[in-house]
């Protein structure tokens, strides 16, 4: 099967034509613009009131971009599983799953179609909030980098969020359960990995150390904080420290309880996985690669957050789609379970 | 065209499937009659490689259906028993879905999902949304589906269920004509009057188990216990009812509706040389009609005998 075949196959022509055929698609659109839209209305109207909120419109444009990087991540987490989650337990319910497992589409295909469109949807969501989050350059503070990372961790975490709630749809059988599962695993994903950092914090005594600590790993695999640190760009991030009481994710104890500067932490030298090559891409794209903290210690020291963040999404999003295709298939056909049939005969004379 | 092999099919230790064989030469109809839970399902499941068998084999074609599914899937068309239709698609969008889902180039998908709405008689249907189809129509698009890669083999299971008698007239009439087109055709069904005009070949499945397959008029020959033969005379029945009682192969003769009825072991020999005494015997025979049961006799004596 070509590599366009892969890509674009039969399943997402007809789930775009279905979905776009519905009035929940334009309502949804519609909704969603107006609720990114209104807060973002509400944030400015606040701030402009309140002159103690803001001190320049540098002040302005970071915390309206912040509230609404956020909002948008939330909302998708609500949105994503729902498009997801009866990918594939709509197709059993409607008992045409059988039907296309007689066609000569491979069980991988009709799940890559129905992430395709599914993505494909949270896609135009993204690009239609993208004026909305235009006007934060009229303030300024947000340079255009953090804007398209900002977006890139949010579409590979929104791709994580699809890939999960197929995996669901794949893995039970019924699509009301499903869809639970698909949420319970999203806000797993999402709000739990962050709680993780504030509940289990990584505990440190800063007498003994060279460097600031990183929170546990666990908490970049949620988009948050990673959009957090966008956002901050080298900054502590105020929201996260109000509610973790210091730096996030860790917990300093024994004779001192001086939070050691990020500064230090930068200069540090790191050790750990390579860094990635995203900074070359970025680099040939013209944009500057956005220069926000590095994680200081542990498997992804020398990484920005938002990058460990898309790696792991990104291997989560594997790991989901994966098991969701060994899974799928109704006669699984593997190496240890062969039957003995007769290798390499297609055809039996005896029965032709 | 089709062959099983001791087809056998477990869960746990409920026996679906008990060493089922049968073979369907090319271009034959073969109905498949079961009671509900007899296997009929499962083993068209398996045939469409869509349920793996614990043991035996099938060949579709003479592809070994375990080994390779995809193979399979271009030599066969499945009906299952259930419309699978999708909300949203006209009729013409879903047989142009399916047909690209068989990699039809797309040139040919026009002319094909055209020939195949004519075919089942939806072509005054084309742009409707399949959701609001009647069962019947339904029942026909998804026929026509199962047509849009010109399989050579047929799996229909339960094609009439739930159908008016206008419409199973209908879906009788293309079924004729994919026998026609030298389709091979297996169809699951519990009308067996209807399968009896339309088939060539029957296989009776019970508790799993294949308990009659061939040709339907060797299977309704071998299967009818005792044949029966209705007599009409003219006057003397006492005389007629005790000449017949006196002969060896009658087993039981009785008088119901003015008419004799007669039980007798053998074959036809044996009711030409019934009707042969009875006239030597001096009584006026009006008409004398053999009677063997049918299919559905057939099927009654097959789903009735212990499955030990």
């Amino acid at each position: 099967m070509s590599l366009r075949a892969w890509l674009w196959n039969p399943i997402v022509a007809k789930e775009y034509r279905s979905r776009m055929r519905t009035m929940r698609s334009p309502v949804a659109l519609t909704a969603y613009i107006l609720a990114i839209g209104g807060l973002g209305w509400a944030v400015f109207s606040t701030m402009a009131a309140d002159a103690s909120l803001g001190g320049g419109a540098g002040n302005y444009g970071r915390n309206l971009f912040v509230v609404l990087i956020l909002f948008q991540m939330i909302l998708l987490t609500f949105i994503t599983p729902a498009l997801t989650s009866t990918a594939i337990s709509g197709e059993r319910e409607r008992q045409t799953i059988d039907l296309l497992f007689c066609t000569r589409v491979p069980p991988f295909a009709i799940l890559w179609g129905k992430l395709l469109a599914s993505m494909s949807f949270v896609i135009l969501l993204l690009v239609v909030s993208i004026p909305i989050f235009s006007l934060v350059f009229l303030f300024g503070g947000i340079e255009a980098d953090q804007l398209a990372t900002a977006f890139l961790v949010t579409a590979v975490s929104a791709l994580a969020l699809g890939s999960v709630g197929i995996c669901c749809s794949t893995l039970v059988r019924r699509t009301t359960m499903a869809t639970v599962t698909a949420y319970g695993a999203s806000f797993l994903l999402v709000f739990a990995t962050l709680a993780w950092g504030l509940i289990f914090p990584t505990r440190v005594d800063p007498a003994t150390l060279s460097q600031t600590p990183a929170p546990p790993a666990i908490v970049y695999a949620g988009p948050l904080l990673g959009l957090s640190w966008i956002a901050g760009q080298g900054a502590p991030v105020s929201w996260l420290d109000a509610v973790s009481g210091g730096q996030f994710g860790v917990r300093y104890g024994g004779g001192s309880d001086q939070p050691i500067p990020m500064a230090k932490a930068a200069l540090a030298a790191p050790r750990g996985l390579p860094a990635p090559a995203i900074s070359t891409l970025f680099a040939r794209s013209g944009i500057a690669q956005p220069a926000g903290p590095k994680i200081p210690s542990g498997a992804f020291a020398g990484w920005q957050y938002w990058q460990a963040t898309v790696a792991l999404e990104a291997a989560l999003a594997l790991l989901a789609l994966a098991l969701s295709a060994a899974v799928l298939p109704p006669v699984r056909r593997y190496p240890w379970r062969r039957r003995g049939a007769p290798a390499g005969v297609a055809v039996d004379d005896a029965h032709a | 065209m089709i062959a099983v092999e001791r087809l056998t099919k477990r869960y746990g230790t409920m026996v679906a499937l008990d060493r089922v064989t049968f073979e369907v030469p090319r271009g034959e109809v073969f109905g498949f009659v079961g009671p509900n839970g007899a296997g009929k399902t499962t083993t068209m499941r398996i045939l469409a490689a869509l349920l793996e068998p614990t043991d035996g084999r099938a060949f579709v074609d003479g592809v070994d259906v375990d080994a390779h599914p995809d193979l399979v899937h271009q030599r066969l068309g499945y009906m299952p028993d259930f419309f699978g239709v999708y909300d949203q698609l006209t009729a013409s969008e879903y047989l142009d879905f399916y047909a690209a889902c068989y990699r039809l180039p797309r040139a040919r998908r026009q002319t094909t999902v055209g020939e195949l709405l004519e075919l089942v008689g939806l072509s005054d249907r084309r742009n409707q949304p399949v959701d609001t189809l009647s069962r019947g129509l339904k029942q026909r698009l998804c026929l026509a589906r199962a047509l849009v890669h010109d399989p050579a083999v047929l799996l229909l299971d339960e094609p009439a269920s739930g159908l008016d008698p206008r419409a199973r007239v209908e879906m009788r009439e293309i079924l004729r004509e994919l026998q026609r087109m030298g389709k091979t055709i297996v169809i699951s069904s519990h009308i067996l009057p209807e399968l009896t005009e339309l088939c060539s070949m029957i296989g009776i499945i019970d508790q799993g188990r294949m308990r009659a397959t061939g040709p339907v008029k060797e299977v309704v020959a071998r299967l009818s216990s005792a044949r029966r033969v209705r007599i009409h005379v003219l006057g003397k029945r006492d005389e007629a009812l005790q000449a017949l009682r006196a002969m060896p192969e009658v087993q039981h003769a009785d008088e119901v509706d003015g008419e004799l009825s007669v039980a007798y072991d053998g074959d036809e020999r044996a009711a030409a040389s019934v009707l042969q005494r009875l006239v030597t015997a001096g009584v006026s025979v009006s008409s004398f009609t053999i009677s063997d049961g049918g299919l559905e006799g057939a099927f009654l004596h097959a789903t009735s005998e212990d499955p030990a």
